[in-house]
């Protein structure tokens, strides 16, 4: 796992989530994750195949899902039904793919493949041989971790 | 009479938003498609003026359902809207028969004239 796998899905973070969410996120700290991590209550996985190949899992509160979903979709979320879902699982899918487009253009073409979303409380995930690199991104609607475990094949 | 569109997008996040978008602007969405082999089945169902394609989708992506299209029907007007813009990516929907190349996230307005483009308002 290269720190320069991580750097695209940063990059295309900050531009997706400025223009969806309407404002600039701020980067935490990048750090390494255990090999078994306890993830967020809301998880978006996004397959990358190609030159690289991984995942990456978008991960937040059910509280910031809701909010990123109530605000793409223009009204209140009152359940996380299939449309709540689908904006989030979107959200994923926009900052993976415009991060493939970053990837392939540092000499890596990749491809995606189509978002899942995980919810619930003390789910533990594991990226099993690939090692995982996590940053924090802080939004007005909360914060959203991108796990990004990728090797190159 | 509206002209009509047929939407391709596994999202259904993304569909209902370019349905709204389309329909809001005098365009009449004649069909959702959520993956490129259900895109065929409607696209002879519903005879559409244009249609929007994704790319990453299951049972059949976008580039391979463009290319289906075409044979059914050369004269088909496709515009792709998807979240993988990298250059080979354009050239393969371009030459597939795709006549123009959206990236997500997009602003209304950017749909909205490359549909005109291709067939009016």
């Amino acid at each position: 796992m290269k720190v320069q796998y991580i750097n695209p899905f940063i990059s295309a973070a900050f531009q997706v989530l400025e223009m969806v969410l309407g404002s600039k996120p701020a980067k935490g700290t990048l750090s390494m994750r255990p090999s078994i991590f306890t993830s967020q209550q809301c998880n978006i996985i996004t397959g990358v195949t190609g030159k690289v190949e991984g995942q990456v899992i978008y991960g937040m509160s059910l509280i910031t899902a809701d909010k990123i979903a109530s605000h793409m979709l223009g009204q209140p979320v009152r359940t996380f039904d299939q449309l709540a879902a689908s904006a989030i699982a979107e959200l994923g899918n926009m900052v993976t793919g415009n991060a493939a487009t970053l990837l392939a253009e540092a000499g890596f073409p990749c491809n995606i493949t189509p978002p899942t979303i995980v919810r619930g409380t003390n789910v533990k995930m594991t990226t099993l041989d690939i090692p995982a690199l996590v940053v924090p991104l802080c939004t007005d609607f909360g914060e959203i971790e991108i796990t990004v475990s990728l090797q190159e094949s | 009479m509206a002209k009509k569109i047929l939407i391709a997008d596994d999202a259904l996040f993304m569909r209902v938003t370019l349905k709204n978008i389309l329909e809001k602007n005098g365009y009449q969405v004649v069909g959702e498609a959520s993956n490129g082999l259900e895109s065929l089945e409607l696209y002879q169902k519903t005879k559409p003026d244009l249609v929007t394609m994704d790319i990453t989708m299951p049972e059949m992506d976008g580039i391979t359902a463009v290319r289906e299209l075409k044979k059914i029907d050369p004269q088909a007007n496709i515009i792709m809207c998807t979240a993988m813009g990298q250059k080979q990516m354009v050239l393969e929907a371009v030459s597939a028969g795709a006549k123009d190349f959206i990236v997500k996230p997009f602003q209304p307005d950017k749909v909205l004239e490359a549909v005109q483009k291709i067939i009016g308002a």
